[in-house]
């Protein structure tokens, strides 16, 4: 039932129909604007016939990973934005105060909301992502599905990997403006660093964005994607494992007097 | 074996000491109370109860013949209950019966006995948002019933209401006695004296006085003479201190308080006192001490 109460909470706060929205747009925005560029430039510049030749329309795989990045920007800001406070706004509330004193074991609580998260997170994402994949077919060239698929599962861990670190820190902060901060922050600082210095960073979740764009050019991962892979989900359960434990040990009653 | 016990329970919150070595027995089938003034230390000692905060030290037993989590045994209302405002006042408790483990038949058929019970019937479908205080605190009631717990926790269930309220309340926790075993915190003295069969008075996070409300009430519901003269009372109260009859006195200057175990016996004594009759009293008064007094007398110091 938390899981449930979870969706009949976003549904009544509409998140369930905005988050989804949201991520279908910025999909179709790359493809369709790739496609029309060379049109605009050629109608409003005034360019130089020739000049044309110089802005050619982008490949396929160039369109789909510049949509993986606005996914990765404005489309985590929504995320977060939507759910910083899943566990930080009830603690300061106090309303799970009457869940948990409740037989209910802290487990299931978190990991009902984590349940929840990954599934309007990577439900959204899906549906974005189809909605690009089916513009850049329609309009730039076909390519191939079998990589589009994995990619697109490689790039749904990262995400899953995001979120699970904005329950950890909803759960364990009890400012939403921080956790959006510390959230956001980390998710930039892993994907700078991992984009940087890359060497350094084989291990890093952020890397997984570089083996899906990896996919969709060449057609294969890079090296070390196999352990990098292992490491990420290795994180994703020890931060949900941790932060179930270390929420254990907070104290939920807060003072009241 | 009673349904709670807890020895030498304290919480410490950094420097500050909020429980203070506490040892509470609650009975089952009983209905307790848990008195102090604000900032003794009984939200605090409630949530120990719940689980919601662990103890530095000390132990809480539950009765062995209920297994496992306490948690199930235990319906609970916070001080300031706080819902999921998005939900129906029926969702809501039927939420809470399902997280208590009834199925959702269970839940459902539950949530309309107590809605009944508190009189929310009518507002059931309502979003609690539009809801009252007091209609929070009913909704607060039923969700902590919903699973037929055998303890239910109420903290300070009648404090934020108006007159009518709180007597609402009250009647409805006389009702309830006859079902499930309560124990409730209050700072009002009054509430304890209407429904609780024990009390415990707390101060500055330790129990100062505790047991049942005619032991109370015998133990510090005595005769007492208030008399009042022209002249100092030392001269007489140095001849009569430390007979018998007499339980306790306290004398200042002019004015003597005498609380005593038996009023006839006192009465005639005082009044037949060759010494008593020289004094010029102008006042001579028969009266009671009432809890009110123990009360006020334990929490101001
Ligand atoms: N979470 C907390 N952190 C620090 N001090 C607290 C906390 N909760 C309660 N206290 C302190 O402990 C004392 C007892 O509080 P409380 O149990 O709420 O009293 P009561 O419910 O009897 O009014 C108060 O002095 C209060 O300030
Ligand atoms: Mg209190």
């Amino acid at each position: 039932m938390l899981f449930k109460k979870e969706w009949t909470e976003s549904v009544r706060s509409y998140k369930i129909l905005w988050i989804p929205v949201v991520f279908i747009l910025l999909g179709i925005t790359q493809p369709v604007t790739s496609y029309y560029f060379a049109d605009i430039i050629g109608q409003f510049g005034g360019l130089p016939e020739g000049a044309v030749m110089d802005i050619p329309i982008p490949t396929g795989a160039e369109v789909i990973t510049a949509t993986l990045g606005q996914f990765g920007q404005i489309g985590f800001l929504v995320l977060v934005l939507a759910y910083m406070g899943i566990v930080a706004k009830e603690k300061n509330h106090g309303t799970q105060i009457l869940v948990l004193v409740k037989p209910v074991s802290y487990t299931n609580y978190l990991t009902a909301k984590w349940a929840h998260l990954l599934c309007i997170s990577l439900g959204s994402y899906a549906m974005g992502y189809i909605a690009a994949v089916y513009y850049t077919f329609l309009l730039i060239e076909k390519m191939v599905i079998a990589d589009l698929i994995y990619g697109g599962i490689i790039y749904g861990i990262w995400i899953a990997f995001v979120m699970t670190v904005i329950l950890c820190l909803s759960a364990l902060l009890n400012s939403t403006a921080f956790v959006a901060f510390a959230g956001l922050g980390l998710t930039v600082v892993l994907s700078l660093l991992s984009s940087l210095t890359p060497d350094l960073m084989t291990l890093s979740p952020a890397m997984l964005t570089s083996h899906s764009q990896n996919l969709y050019q060449t057609g294969q991962v890079g090296s070390g994607f196999g352990l990098n892979l292992a490491f990420t989900l290795v994180l994703i359960i020890g931060i949900l494992i941790g932060t179930i434990y270390l929420f254990h040990k907070k104290e939920i009653a807060q003072h009241t007097t | 074996m009673e349904l709670i016990e807890t020895r030498s329970l304290s919480k410490r919150f950094g420097q500050h000491i909020a429980v203070d070595g506490v040892n509470l027995s609650i009975k089952e089938g009983v209905c307790t109370a848990l008195l102090g003034p604000n900032g003794a230390g009984k939200t605090t000692t409630l949530n120990l109860l719940t689980g919601l905060i662990t103890p530095s030290t000390g132990t809480i037993e539950f009765d062995q013949s209920y297994q496992g989590d306490r948690r199930q045994y235990i319906g609970y209302l916070p001080q300031y209950p706080k819902f999921y405002e998005w939900m129906t006042g029926e969702e809501f408790v039927i939420f809470a019966g399902e997280l208590a483990g009834l199925t959702s038949k269970q839940a459902k058929q539950r949530t309309k006995e107590m809605l009944d019970l508190v009189g929310l019937n009518d507002n059931s479908k309502k979003k609690i948002a539009g809801y009252s205080g007091g209609m929070k605190q009913r909704l607060g009631i039923a969700q902590a019933l919903v699973h037929e717990p055998k303890l239910v926790i109420l903290d300070e269930p009648v404090s934020a209401l108006d007159p009518l309220g709180r007597k609402e309340v009250l009647e409805m926790m006389k009702r309830l006695k006859e079902h499930t075993s309560i124990l409730f915190s209050t700072h009002v003295l009054h509430d304890a004296e209407q429904v609780s069969d024990d009390i415990f008075i707390m101060k500055d996070g330790k129990v100062v006085i505790e047991g049942s409300l005619t032991h109370l009430q015998n133990t510090y519901q005595k005769p007492t003479f208030f008399i009042e003269a022209e002249d100092k009372l030392e001269g007489w109260v140095e001849t009569i201190k430390g007979q018998d009859w007499i339980d306790q006195y306290s004398l200042d200057g002019k004015n003597l308080t005498l609380t005593v175990d038996n009023v006839e016996e006192a009465r005639k004594r005082i009044l037949k006192d060759p010494m008593f009759q020289e004094l010029e009293i102008y006042k001579f008064e028969v009266a009671k001490t009432s809890l009110e007094d123990l009360f006020m007398k334990v929490t101001e110091s």
